[in-house]
């Protein structure tokens, strides 16, 4: 470890003693559930740990609060995500259900897939969806949304386009 | 993003050779050409791959699971998400009070009423989404590709233009040139907001002061007399799209303000309670839903006059 490394742990660990409380105040009150609070209270320092950007702090409330901020958003994505999961499974044919194992698996695969898509507008989102998963090849889905062909066409090379990028962003976060 | 020019088009283009041949309908002459496209340059090669690797993302789910709860997590997200509340000590002393008029604009080309929104294609392919109570003139000429936004807020998403005329956007405030791009106009009584989705727009002041440049991710406030600094935007900008209102930490004021938007009649907020801080997501379709979550979730008292009069107080026994 180097000495660089060692004074980043150090500052972290002071930013932990000093606002770790504080913190988990601040989450609970809006999540209004305590292990919620105490598991994005932890993933806000670790992600704080892998910025490196802890010697660098001024003001650390607000930066721990934008952090956790953003945080919460992608927990509230999520558990939108699962519920939905939940209802499309429970809709599902009990012979077609996967293994639990593979449910946590698909579960996973469906969250990153939905960041993916994330920032689509509604309409190219929906395209898409129907083409990927659904299966529908263009013509149909241009009767099924009254759309013509050529907006489905651009529609789903505007997603590929989107979705491509996102990926490589997030090979590179 | 490390990504070079040539690497970006080249994704770009691999997206479009990709939907083409995903059609269902593409022929053995779009297959000839792609592979023409293919074979001309390695960097065409790696953003393929690229291409690849996204299908087979989307291919590692089975799509009868994974269809319904992508859509499903996109449904409840316009739905109410939770509500969480801080209270901070009053400020003001009166009633706040926001009344919905109808717009005054029925002659204007484009126009919804309060509580709706509609999406309209314009001649040169750009698309134009309305949000309520909004009117908008189109003047479209030789030279430019114009709109005003009488009144209310729109999302415009621009097309090329064979004739390259500008695209803008005037307000009673100022003016916004679009530069290949996709952006939101908010035009209110004392100023105006511009959010930027997409590439950027330059925003102009009616006094011709200050003009402000506005990059994707970006929002601006302005005036008749000056453009604020562009500051970023946050998670909640341009929500009224998939038809809900996302608040973080926004006062309770704000957050009825926004609201009665969206709903005819007298919206009215006990000024005690007007700096609680609020946060969820809220429905803009069905506002009396939204109340009802505030009320349930806040312990607030919603006193429903009528339908067109609310008043939304402290719970009593509570100050």
């Amino acid at each position: 470890m180097s000495a660089t490394d060692l004074s980043l742990r150090s500052a972290v660990n002071e930013l932990y003693c000093d606002h770790h409380g504080w913190l988990n105040g601040w989450l609970r009150k809006r999540l209004g559930n305590a292990f919620d609070a105490a598991d994005l209270t932890q993933d806000t320092f670790v992600r704080v740990l892998k910025a490196r950007s802890a010697l660098e702090i001024r003001e650390p409330r607000p930066y721990l609060s934008r952090i956790a901020k953003g945080l919460l958003i992608d927990l509230l994505r999520r558990r939108s995500l699962e519920q939905a999961y939940l209802d499309a499974l429970a809709n599902l044919p009990e012979a077609h259900h996967p293994s639990l194992e593979e449910q946590a698996i698909v579960l996973q695969a469906l969250v990153e897939i939905d960041r993916l898509l994330q920032g689509l507008g509604p309409k190219v989102k929906q395209v898409f969806i129907l083409s990927q998963f659904d299966g529908l090849t263009y013509p149909q889905i241009a009767e099924h949304l009254g759309i013509s062909l050529r907006s489905v066409n651009n529609y789903m090379a505007k997603a590929m386009e989107h979705c491509c990028l996102m990926q490589i962003k997030m090979q590179l976060a | 993003m490390s990504l070079s020019p040539a690497e970006l088009q080249a994704i770009s283009a691999a997206a479009r050779w990709y939907a083409r041949l995903q059609s269902g309908v593409a022929t053995d002459a779009d297959r000839r050409a792609w592979n023409d496209w293919l074979i001309a340059d390695p960097v065409h090669r790696q953003a393929w791959q690229r291409m690849t690797a996204v299908s087979e993302q989307m291919a590692s789910v089975p799509g009868s699971l994974a269809a319904p709860a992508l859509r499903g997590a996109e449904r409840s997200r316009r739905q109410l998400l939770g509500c969480v509340l801080v209270v901070v000590p009053a400020t003001s002393l009166g009633w706040l009070g926001w009344r919905s008029e109808a717009s005054h604009n029925l002659l204007a080309d484009f126009r919804t009423a309060v509580g709706e929104r509609r999406e309209f294609r314009l001649a040169d392919g750009s698309s134009l989404l309305l949000n309520t109570d909004t009117s908008v003139n189109l003047r479209y000429d030789g030279r430019q590709r114009l709109l005003e936004l009488l009144s209310g807020e729109i999302l415009v998403s621009t097309a090329a233009d064979p004739a390259q005329r500008p695209f803008k956007v005037l307000t009673r405030h100022g003016q916004v040139l679009a530069l290949g791009t996709r952006f939101i106009v908010h035009s209110q009584a004392q100023g105006g907001e511009v959010a930027v989705l997409e590439k950027a727009v330059e925003v102009r002041s009616f006094s011709g002061a200050s003009t402000v440049r506005v990059e994707a991710g970006q929002s601006v406030d302005f005036n008749a007399r000056a453009v604020a600094a562009p500051r970023r935007n946050d998670a909640s900008v341009g929500a009224w799209q998939q038809g809900s209102i996302i608040a973080l930490d926004r006062p309770l004021a704000h957050l009825l303000a926004d609201l009665s938007r969206y709903r005819p009649g007298v919206l009215r907020c006990d000024p005690r309670i007007a700096q609680l801080k609020v946060s969820g997501a809220f429905p803009i379709d069905d506002t009396d839903r939204a109340l009802a979550a505030l009320e349930s979730g806040l312990s607030l008292r919603v006193t429903r006059y009528s339908r067109f009069w609310v008043n939304v107080s402290a719970p009593t026994g509570k100050s």
